[in-house]
């Protein structure tokens, strides 16, 4: 390689345009540990800030595995918003868990077009440091509204979506498909940043 | 003293038209036993309509011309709305008919001169336009009378006043027929041509009716009147000029009544956090519709801006002829030091809040919390976002050993082959704890928790009733 190419190539390096396969494992720009040393390895460096995650499980399991995240940002002035959770939080178990409830808001709405536009409305708010959605269908149009949301305003987005939907094309940074296994939850990173996830995950996460 | 006076020439039309639609539109009056056009709109004045025809010719020269039977009941309920916001620059209000005088005197010096106020006033009429017709004079009976003939007159003398009224012709200033044919009949015709002759000569021919109106308007006898206050609960109509069908065609309408609203608290030095609409049909009943706000205000824009959020969520039985707006609630403003920094995130976070509860309703956003009690149904409420207590000392590391999601209330497991049923088989896998608790409010429990997972492996929170032996589910680990 000559020297000349030597220096576009860094160049494009620096601009971020290539990434290079060896730094797959390594934690790229901004990211919140997940607090799971595995996951964190797989999906460089854990959940991305200023972005959409996507979770696909069957009946809305997961939620375990943002126990870290939630008692991390709980720390924040800023409101944890959960949008349609599919069952009444336990307040109690969640303080236990160090996830300050205080900073909880629950937005319980009927249909799905009122629950994407409250994760939209918090997303943009400046007010929240998380927006947990759980939804049942929702089109790759509005996943990019959302996702482009997150990005503007740097905040963290996390869908919960049935496991069926997996296939369907989205812009959100990364993408989870978790199962329930022997007590905990496997894991597997179907998209993620500047990389691919790895060989499936066992976590013992389950509450 | 210096009486300002407003002119609405309008007004008679304004109570009727809100919806910004433009069509052509006349009041009518009675005049001798047959409907004549009091006074009409631009648009009706363009296709030719003047005031004083007859209504059948003014039908026939325009047959989509709105006409309505003159309102005095209606015109004095929109006087008093505007007396109610001007209330904040002037304690002394007094009416003529479609005029309102305020001694703005008094108030001169805190609202920084004449031109001062009158700009202040004219940045935050509530509606557009109304204060059009305006004149400063020292006699409220000079300031009603240059508002109708010479707006924009003003007069800070009393030296000035005879100069300036000289011009002006007597049926201005009176309607008495008698005296105006006696007057005519000597060749007088202004109020000049009156104040140069000898009063008592004048006054022995003309009767005391006129010079008694001379005195006032000149500021010579005093001019007691009236004054006018404010009613402790604000409440408004507006009649639709046409009806309304869709929620999202009220917002026009709605401004002027927050407008009127919020001049209103100005004026009280209130601020509002509950408003009541009434939207009326023809036969059906009314509408209602509650709109909260989170913290007090007195902001238009604001309370408009939440008012078409909730429109999103009304449904309306009808066709809208006439919208009210009540607030019987009204709070005095508790003026807070402002802060450093003043959009703070408690402001943010209440505007955050409040966009969602106008959209979504009131109940569908919340915050949750703990409640001191072993049973896990009861141990949490849900309560208002910013009012969650503080938890310290109710969690205890027992609580760890339970899941973070519960079902609102348990849920009764099927047995099969002896063993409790929930999408399959379900294999316990450890003892969780025993409850014995609430003996003494008489929902008395006595279980055993144990967690469980389902053939796929989803872990769940079962327990049995001691007593009966049956299983519930109460929680989900996942």
């Amino acid at each position: 390689m000559n020297a000349e190419a030597r220096t576009g190539l860094a160049a494009l390096l620096r601009q971020g345009v290539i990434w290079r396969g060896s730094s797959a494992g390594r934690a790229s720009a901004a990211v919140i540990s997940s607090g799971f040393p595995l996951l964190d390895e797989q999906t460089g460096g854990g959940w991305p800030r200023g972005a959409l995650s996507e979770i696909f499980s069957p009946q809305g399991l997961g939620f375990s595995l943002l126990l870290p995240l939630l008692a991390e940002l709980g720390r924040q002035q800023q409101w944890l918003t959960w949008v349609n959770p599919p069952h009444v939080p336990y307040v109690p178990a969640l303080e236990a868990r160090q996830v300050n409830t205080a900073r909880v808001l629950l937005v319980k709405v009927r249909d799905t077009e009122q629950s994407l536009w409250a994760a939209e409305q918090a997303l943009r708010s400046g007010n929240c440091s998380l927006v947990l959605l759980w939804v049942e269908r929702v089109s790759a149009a509005r996943i990019r509204r959302l996702q482009l949301a997150a990005e503007e305003n740097d905040c963290m987005g996390i869908l919960f979506r049935p496991l069926q939907q997996r296939r369907q094309a989205s812009m959100a940074a990364l993408r989870l498909q978790v199962t329930p296994a022997g007590g905990g939850l496997q894991v597997q990173v179907l998209k993620r940043r500047a990389g691919w996830g790895g060989k499936p995950l066992y976590l013992s996460c389950a509450g | 003293m210096r009486w300002l006076g407003f002119y609405f020439p309008q007004l008679p039309l304004d109570v009727f038209a809100s919806d910004g639609e433009a069509v052509p539109l006349a009041v009518t009056r009675r005049d001798g036993g047959r409907d004549v056009i009091d006074r009409c709109n631009s648009l009706a004045r363009e296709q030719g309509i003047c005031a004083g025809m007859p209504l059948p010719g003014a039908l026939a020269l325009l047959p989509g011309l709105q006409a309505r039977q003159r309102d005095r009941n209606r015109e004095r309920q929109a006087m008093e709305a505007l007396a109610g916001w001007a209330w904040q620059y002037s304690s002394r209000i007094s009416f003529d008919p479609l005029l309102m005088l305020l001694e703005a005197g008094a108030s001169l010096k805190l609202f920084g001169g004449f031109s001062a106020l009158l700009e202040q006033m004219h940045q935050d009429q509530p509606c557009m336009d109304c204060l059009q017709h305006w004149a400063l004079a020292p006699s409220p009976m000079a300031a009603s009378l240059l508002a109708r003939v010479r707006p924009g007159a003003c007069i800070h003398d009393r030296g000035q006043l005879v100069e300036q009224l000289a011009d002006i012709p007597l049926q201005n200033l009176t309607q008495n027929s008698r005296t105006l044919e006696l007057m005519r009949g000597i060749g007088l015709s202004s109020i000049g041509d009156c104040l140069g002759l000898p009063r008592p000569e004048l006054a022995r021919r003309v009767g005391p009716e006129l010079m008694l109106l001379l005195d006032r308007l000149l500021c010579r006898t005093p001019d007691p009147r009236p004054l006018w206050h404010p009613p402790e609960v604000f409440s408004q109509r507006l009649l639709l000029l046409s009806e309304i069908n869709h929620a999202s065609a009220l917002l026009f309408p709605a401004r002027r009544l927050v407008a009127s609203l919020c001049g209103f608290l100005r004026g009280r030095g209130g601020v509002v956090q509950h408003l009541q609409w009434r939207f009326l049909h023809r036969d059906a009943e009314p509408t209602l519709m509650e709109q909260g706000l989170l913290r007090p205000s007195r902001e238009v824009e604001h309370i408009l801006e939440l008012f078409r959020q909730s429109l999103e969520r009304l449904e309306l039985s009808g066709a809208v002829m006439e919208m009210e707006l009540q607030v019987a609630d009204w709070q005095a403003l508790q003026e807070d030091a402002d802060d450093l920094f003043p959009c703070g995130q408690g402001v943010q976070d209440e505007k955050f809040l409040e966009r969602l509860r106008a959209r979504l309703g009131s109940e569908a956003v919340r915050g949750i919390q703990v409640q001191a009690d072993h049973r896990p149904e009861r141990a949490w409420c849900y309560c208002e976002p910013m009012e969650t207590a503080e938890t310290g000392g109710r969690v205890s590391a027992g609580h760890a050993r339970q899941p973070v999601w519960l079902l609102p209330r348990p849920q009764l497991l099927s047995l099969r082959h002896g063993r409790p049923w929930y999408e399959g088989e379900l294999q316990l896998q450890e003892f969780s704890q025993r409850m014995e608790s609430g003996w003494w409010d008489g929902e008395d429990v006595q279980r055993d928790y144990y967690r469980a997972s389902t053939p796929v492996g989803r872990q769940l929170w079962i327990y049995r009733e001691r007593r009966s032996g049956n299983w519930f589910l109460q929680g989900f680990f996942d």
